[in-house]
């Protein structure tokens, strides 16, 4: 079931002189229980489609629908069920994190507020570090506050920029395998950006990748790595390093070179064809890797080419 | 409106206020060190002219005390969130605009009345001035003051909306304006015609010679109060549509642009 749909969303940004489309009639739908992460290149429109979903930047056009409701009438209804956390905002600085739980707590209907406070706290590991200014916490700490704020009031949808940044790998794995929990126990959705690809594949259902303002792609993690149709293949060559390297160059494949270790960037169905020849080259190895292409991949290959 | 997300605001700015040694010094130290300037300066003169102005500037200084806190509270405030780059947590929760601003307009009132009393305990036990005895005379003066207050407060604000925090002078400076119109320690009647004539449309110079009267008749000027308060709503309204205009131009903008 759709709980969000935005509808030929636009935003011009207007000078004097000029005009800057940051996002170009865009539209998407977010399901019940689903984690939608939105992807693309610095000054892609990311950051701008989040703000229209907060409400805190006015779209020039377009509909956004949250519970079947327009945002733009229902605003205070809708924004009680749904939450974020941003690297682009902070926090009062000479606030201890209890002092700021406490605040925001009231920002909400929240029935037992103290409790849930308590809840969050234990949640994000806060509870040692509880009395600190923010001013005194890491970058790391005070992601894990934006977290806890955002989870204050059991929010059915969160829209979360960039929810792992500054952790340690440990805690976010921990943060990854949470959001995934409150999924599973509380269907809730959650819409994502990330630069962190590895996590994008781990959690999203689905990715809609934006460039200049436009969706270009709307896939599964899976379906994006797939359409690179190359695969990574890497050999130890013990015996006709040399050789290997000239039948690269002369089918065109490409390769990297590593010491003893060659990389070629293979279609799957090839790569059976390129070992046989080889080894009628005779060409000795004894160690092979197949990786299969991933996000990254397909992340590196659209910027390049929208660089080009 | 929700009272709870109210309090949350009223909350957050108490915790700011608990933890900021420049909060604290605004709202008690800075009248004190008027008073004993002011009054130590009145008090000399006093003593070599024999002219007893005593109550009429500390009672000024008192009064002006309302008007200041009254817009303080709604423009630093706001700045605070900006400092702080915590406008899109504040805003992008299910608070309304029209929320936020009753609450710093109460935060004005409780944190007025604070320094307020403060103030004239000490003028009391330095001066002997007895501010208290006018009180409830004094009500109606004080409300319009804080009306007064107020709108300044909306219009610089909506400027900080429209020109970020380039423009964070104002929260400091703009009421300064009207001061000099205002008649404070003085009668308007001193200040040269085309002065005279700006005060006409300054509602605090109704309020401050009202309050002279009071202190030396014990007599209320009804239509001074009333030009004060006229004046003042005909500002209030005009600076609340110019701040919600500003509002809904830095949502165009994007509030995460004014951090």
């Amino acid at each position: 079931m759709s709980i969000l749909q935005v509808n030929n969303l636009t935003k011009i940004f207007k000078t004097k002189k000029d005009k800057f489309v940051a996002v170009d009639n865009i539209s998407f739908e977010l399901n019940e229980g689903e984690i939608l992460g939105i992807l693309g290149p610095n000054g892609a429109g990311k950051t701008t489609t989040i703000q229209m979903l907060l409400g805190v930047l006015t779209p020039t056009s377009g509909k956004i629908n949250y519970f079947g409701r327009d945002f733009n009438k229902n605003r205070e209804e809708v924004l009680e069920k749904i939450n974020f956390s941003s690297t682009y905002t902070d926090f009062p600085h000479n606030l201890t994190i209890q002092e700021n739980l406490n605040f925001f707590s009231f920002f909400y209907d929240i029935k037992n507020r103290r409790e849930r406070v308590k809840t969050v706290v234990d949640l994000f590991r806060l509870k040692e570090i509880l009395n600190q200014q923010i001013s005194s916490l890491s970058a790391g700490q005070k992601t894990r506050v934006n977290l806890a704020k955002a989870f204050l009031n059991f929010p059915k949808i969160l829209l979360l920029d960039e929810p792992t940044a500054s952790l340690d790998p440990e805690t976010a794995q921990y943060i990854r395998d949470f959001l995934l929990s409150q999924r599973q126990k509380f269907k809730v959705s959650i819409i994502l950006t990330s630069h962190n690809m590895a996590e994008v594949e781990e959690v999203c259902d689905r990715v809609v990748f934006i460039d200049k303002g436009k969706i270009i792609a709307d896939d599964t993690p899976s379906g994006l790595a797939k359409s690179i149709e190359l695969s990574h293949v890497e050999l130890f060559i013990k015996d006709g390093l040399k050789r290997t390297i000239e039948l690269c160059q002369g089918k065109k494949i490409i390769y990297k070179i590593e010491g003893r270790y060659i990389i070629v960037d293979l279609k799957e169905k090839e790569i059976p064809d390129f070992l046989r020849q080889i080894m009628d080259m005779g060409v000795f190895y004894d160690e092979i890797s197949i990786e299969k292409p991933t996000l990254n991949d397909y992340f590196i290959q659209v910027v390049s080419k929208i660089k080009k | 409106m929700k009272v709870h997300r109210i309090c949350g605001v009223i909350l957050r700015y108490l915790y700011l206020f608990k933890h900021s040694i420049n909060r604290l010094a605004d709202a008690f130290y800075w009248p004190v060190i008027d008073l004993l300037l002011w009054g130590l300066t009145i008090s000399y003169m006093k003593e070599i002219s024999g002219l007893n102005v005593v109550t009429v500037v500390i009672s000024g200084i008192l009064l002006w005390l309302i008007v200041w806190r009254g817009q303080y509270e709604i423009s630093v405030n706001l700045l605070e969130e900006l400092w702080n780059r915590n406008l899109i947590n504040i805003f992008g929760s299910p608070l309304k605009f029209s929320e936020w601003i009753v609450s710093v307009v109460l935060l004005g009132l409780i944190k007025a009345a604070m320094s307020f009393t403060f103030a004239a305990l000490v003028a009391f036990f330095l001066y002997k001035v007895k501010i208290f005895v006018y009180g409830f005379y004094l009500l109606p003066f004080m409300l319009s003051l804080f009306m007064t207050g107020w709108w300044v407060g909306f219009l610089v604000n909506g400027l900080v909306f429209r020109f970020g925090t380039k423009v964070e002078q104002f929260a400091w400076s703009l009421i300064y304006i009207i001061s000099p119109f205002s008649g404070i320690y003085y009668s308007i009647s001193i200040l040269p015609l085309w002065a005279q004539k700006v005060s006409t449309i300054v509602p605090t110079s109704y309020i401050f010679e009202g309050a002279r009267q009071i202190i030396f008749t014990g007599k209320t000027d009804l239509n001074k109060l009333m030009i004060s308060f006229g004046l003042n709503a005909i500002y209030l309204i005009l600076s609340l549509i110019f701040l919600k205009k500003s509002y809904a131009k830095a949502l165009d903008k994007g509030l995460v642009k004014m951090l």
